[in-house]
C-alpha cells in the first residue's frame, strides 16, 4: 500500500471471518427462500 | 490522499466531550415526549388489536379510525422523531460539541416540534382528523392536523441546520481531519431527512392546507400520494439509520470490541443516502396512473438498498467474530458465546437485529411487483413494519435508553433495572413474534389492513382470519405489558436510580486500521448524486402524472376524516 510517498506492508494476519461468511450466507439464503415461498403462493393463485 | 489516521481526541472515549447540565435538560425534553408518546400510542395499539379480535367495542363513541390515527401518528411520527432528534443531538454534542447559541436554536426546534405535535394530537383526539398517519387524500382532516404536522417538520429542519452547523464548526477547527464517525452519520441522516421531507412539506403546504381550508376545491390525489411516498420511504430509513449508528459505533464498545471498519460504515451510510429516496413508487405498485417502466426503475433502485443492508450485517457479524476470537473463543461459531447476553445494552438491540432478518426479507417481498400484489394493503404489511420499526428500531432505541438516560441524568443503570430490561426485551420479542407472525399469515390469507373489525358477511375467507386476529390481540396485550415495563424503566432511570456516572459508549478504531479515504467526505458529491438520482427517478413520471391526471377530488370528511 502506497501512502504519502511511502510504502507500507501489512504484516498483520487477516482475521478469521469464516463464521461471518457463513452467517451472511445463511442470511442471504433466508431472503431467497422467503421470497421464493411467497412467489410460489403468487403463482399458485 | 488519505485523511490523517490518528486517534482523534473525540474518538477516544476517555476524551469524549462532556454533556453540560443545560444540554442534558434539552436532550431529556426530547426523551420525555418520546416516552409519553410510547405510552399513549401503545395504549391505542392495545385497543386496536382488541377491537379487531371481534370481542371488544370501543366505549364513549370513540371511533376505530380515531385510535388508529393516534397510534400511527404518535408512534411512527412523534415517538421516533423526538427520540431520533434527541439522540442525534447527544451524539453530536459528545463528538463535535454544541455551542450556547446552538443550544438555544435547538430549544426552538424542540418547541416548534412540540407545539406541532400538540396541535396535531388534540385535533386527532377530538375526532377531527381520523385520516391515519398516511393522511391519504381525498380523506380530509381539520386544517389544524396538517398545520401541526408541518410545524413538526419545520422543527426537525431547525434541528438539522443545528447539526450541520455543529459539524461545520468542528471541521473548521480541525482542518484536514476526518469528522467523527457518529457526527458523519448524523449529518447523512439529516441530509436525507431534509431532502425527503421537502416532498411531504410541499404536499401539506401546497395541496392539503389550502384544500382543507376550502381555498382549493379539489386535490390531485395521485400527486399527493406520490409526494407522500417520496417522503414515506426515506422516513423508514430516518428511523433505521440511528439504530445503525448504534449498531456500527456503539455496540462494538459494549461488547468489548473495536469498530470493524470506519470506511465501510461511512460508505454504507452514503449508499443509504443515495438509495433511500428515489424509490417511493414501490409503495405505489398497484397505483394506476404511474408508468410501469418507472415503477420498475424505482424497484431496481429499491433493491440497491440491499447492498448497504448486507454490508451492515457483514460488519456486525465480523465485529462479533473478531471480538470473540480475541477473547479466545474458537470454532466456527464459538465467538457467539462471548456476546454479553446478560447486558441489556447489548441484548435489546441484538433482538432488534434478529427481527431485521425477517423484516428485511419481508421488505424485499413488498418491493417486488408481482408478490406485492399478493400482500398489498393486507395486514402482512402491518406485520412487516411492526418487525422493522416496532422491533428492530424500537428495541435498539430501548437499548440506547438504558445507558443514555442515566448518562444524561447523572444516574446509574442498576443490576435490577438491567435484569428488568432483559425481561422487557423477552416480553417484547414474544409479543411481537405472536402479533407480527399472525399479521403476516393473515395477510397472506388476504386479511386487509387499515380496517376495523368486520365479519364481511360471514364469508369463509373472513372466518379463516379469526384465529389470527385473536393471536394479534394476545400478542398486542403482551406488547402493552412490555410498554408499561419500559415506561417504568424510563421513570426509574430518570428519577430514582442511584446517582453515579454511566458510560456513553463509543467504539474506537483498531490501532492499525486502514485510513479512511478523503473522498468519503465529499459532501457536495454525495448531495449531487442524491439529487441526480431523485431527478432521474421522479422527473419524467411526475410530469406525466401532472399532465395526464384525472380531475381532482373534492374532500371527503365522512364517514371518517373529520366528522
Amino acid at each position: 500500500m502506497k501512502q504519502n510517498g511511502k510504502t507500507y506492508t501489512n504484516h498483520e494476519k487477516e482475521p478469521n471471518l469464516k463464521g461471518t461468511l457463513l452467517s451472511v450466507g445463511a442470511l442471504g439464503l433466508f431472503i431467497v427462500i422467503s421470497w421464493t415461498v411467497v412467489f410460489a403462493i403468487f403463482l399458485s393463485r | 490522499m488519505a485523511l490523517r489516521n490518528v486517534v482523534l481526541p473525540n474518538e477516544d472515549p476517555r476524551q469524549l466531550l462532556a454533556i453540560p447540565k443545560q444540554e442534558a435538560k434539552l436532550y431529556m425534553s426530547f426523551m420525555y415526549v418520546a416516552f409519553i408518546s410510547l405510552f399513549i400510542g401503545g395504549l391505542m395499539g392495545l385497543l386496536q388489536v382488541l377491537v379487531r379480535s371481534g370481542s371488544f367495542t370501543l366505549p364513549f363513541g370513540i371511533g376505530y379510525y380515531q385510535i388508529l390515527t393516534v397510534h400511527g401518528v404518535i408512534l411512527a411520527l412523534v415517538l421516533t422523531t423526538f427520540f431520533i432528534i434527541g439522540f442525534q443531538f447527544t451524539l453530536m454534542s459528545k463528538t463535535v460539541g454544541m455551542s450556547v447559541k446552538q443550544r438555544k436554536v435547538s430549544w426552538l426546534a424542540f418547541w416548534i416540534m412540540t407545539i406541532g405535535t400538540l396541535v396535531t394530537a388534540v385535533t386527532i383526539l377530538l375526532g377531527k382528523a381520523s385520516v391515519l398517519y398516511t393522511f391519504y387524500a381525498p380523506l380530509k382532516a381539520h386544517p389544524a392536523f396538517y398545520i401541526g404536522l408541518a410545524l413538526v417538520i419545520v422543527g426537525t429542519w431547525v434541528a438539522a441546520f443545528v447539526n450541520w452547523r455543529q459539524l461545520y464548526l468542528w471541521k473548521k477547527g480541525h482542518p484536514g481531519e476526518k469528522s467523527p464517525l457518529l457526527a458523519f452519520m448524523v449529518t447523512i441522516n439529516m441530509i436525507m431527512w431534509f431532502i425527503a421531507s421537502l416532498g411531504v412539506a410541499a404536499a401539506v403546504l401546497v395541496q392539503f392546507i389550502p384544500w382543507s381550508l376550502g381555498y382549493a376545491e379539489t386535490i390531485n390525489v395521485l400527486v399527493s400520494r406520490t409526494l407522500f411516498w417520496y417522503f414515506g420511504h426515506p422516513l423508514v430509513y430516518f428511523w433505521l439509520l440511528p439504530a445503525y449508528m448504534a449498531w456500527y459505533a456503539i455496540i462494538p464498545k459494549i461488547i468489548g470490541g473495536k469498530l470493524f471498519s470506519d470506511s465501510l460504515a461511512r460508505l454504507s451510510f452514503v449508499l443509504f443516502l443515495f438509495f433511500s429516496i428515489p424509490v417511493g413508487f414501490h409503495h405505489q405498485l398497484t397505483e394506476p396512473g404511474i408508468d410501469p417502466t418507472w415503477k420498475f426503475i424505482q424497484v431496481v433502485l429499491t433493491f440497491m438498498v440491499i447492498i448497504p443492508s448486507l454490508m451492515t450485517a457483514f460488519s456486525l457479524f465480523a465485529t462479533f467474530e473478531i471480538t470473540g476470537r480475541r477473547k479466545g473463543y474458537g470454532g466456527l461459531f464459538g465467538w457467539f458465546k462471548h456476546l454479553p447476553w446478560k447486558d441489556v445494552r447489548f441484548f435489546a438491540p441484538f433482538v432488534g437485529m434478529l427481527a431485521f432478518i425477517p423484516g428485511g426479507a419481508g421488505g424485499i417481498i413488498n418491493a417486488s411487483h408481482q408478490v406485492n400484489t399478493l400482500v398489498h394493503n393486507t395486514i402482512w404489511v402491518t406485520g412487516h413494519f411492526h418487525l422493522t420499526v416496532a422491533t428492530t428500531v424500537i428495541l435498539t432505541f430501548f437499548g440506547i435508553t438504558y445507558w443514555l438516560i442515566p448518562h444524561l441524568t447523572g444516574r446509574k443503570l442498576t443490576k435490577s433495572v438491567n435484569r428488568l430490561g432483559i425481561f422487557q426485551t423477552i416480553v417484547w420479542g414474544v409479543g411481537m413474534l405472536i402479533m407480527s407472525g399472525a399479521m403476516h399469515i393473515q395477510g397472506l390469507l388476504g386479511g386487509p389492513r387499515r380496517s376495523a373489525y368486520s365479519d364481511y358477511g360471514g364469508t369463509e375467507q373472513a372466518v379463516s382470519w379469526g384465529a389470527y386476529q385473536m393471536a394479534q390481540a394476545i400478542g398486542g396485550t403482551i406488547l402493552f405489558v412490555g410498554i408499561i415495563l419500559m415506561v417504568y424503566i424510563f421513570i426509574k432511570l430518570t428519577f430514582f436510580s442511584p446517582k453515579g456516572v454511566e458510560e456513553f459508549p463509543v467504539a474506537e478504531e483498531e490501532e492499525n486500521a486502514e485510513p479512511t479515504p478523503k473522498w468519503m467526505e465529499n459532501w457536495k458529491l454525495w448531495i449531487a448524486i442524491t439529487i441526480a438520482l431523485i431527478l432521474f427517478a421522479y422527473t419524467i413520471p411526475f410530469v406525466d402524472i401532472i399532465q395526464n391526471s384525472p380531475p381532482g377530488s373534492v374532500p371527503f370528511d365522512w364517514p371518517i376524516g373529520n366528522s
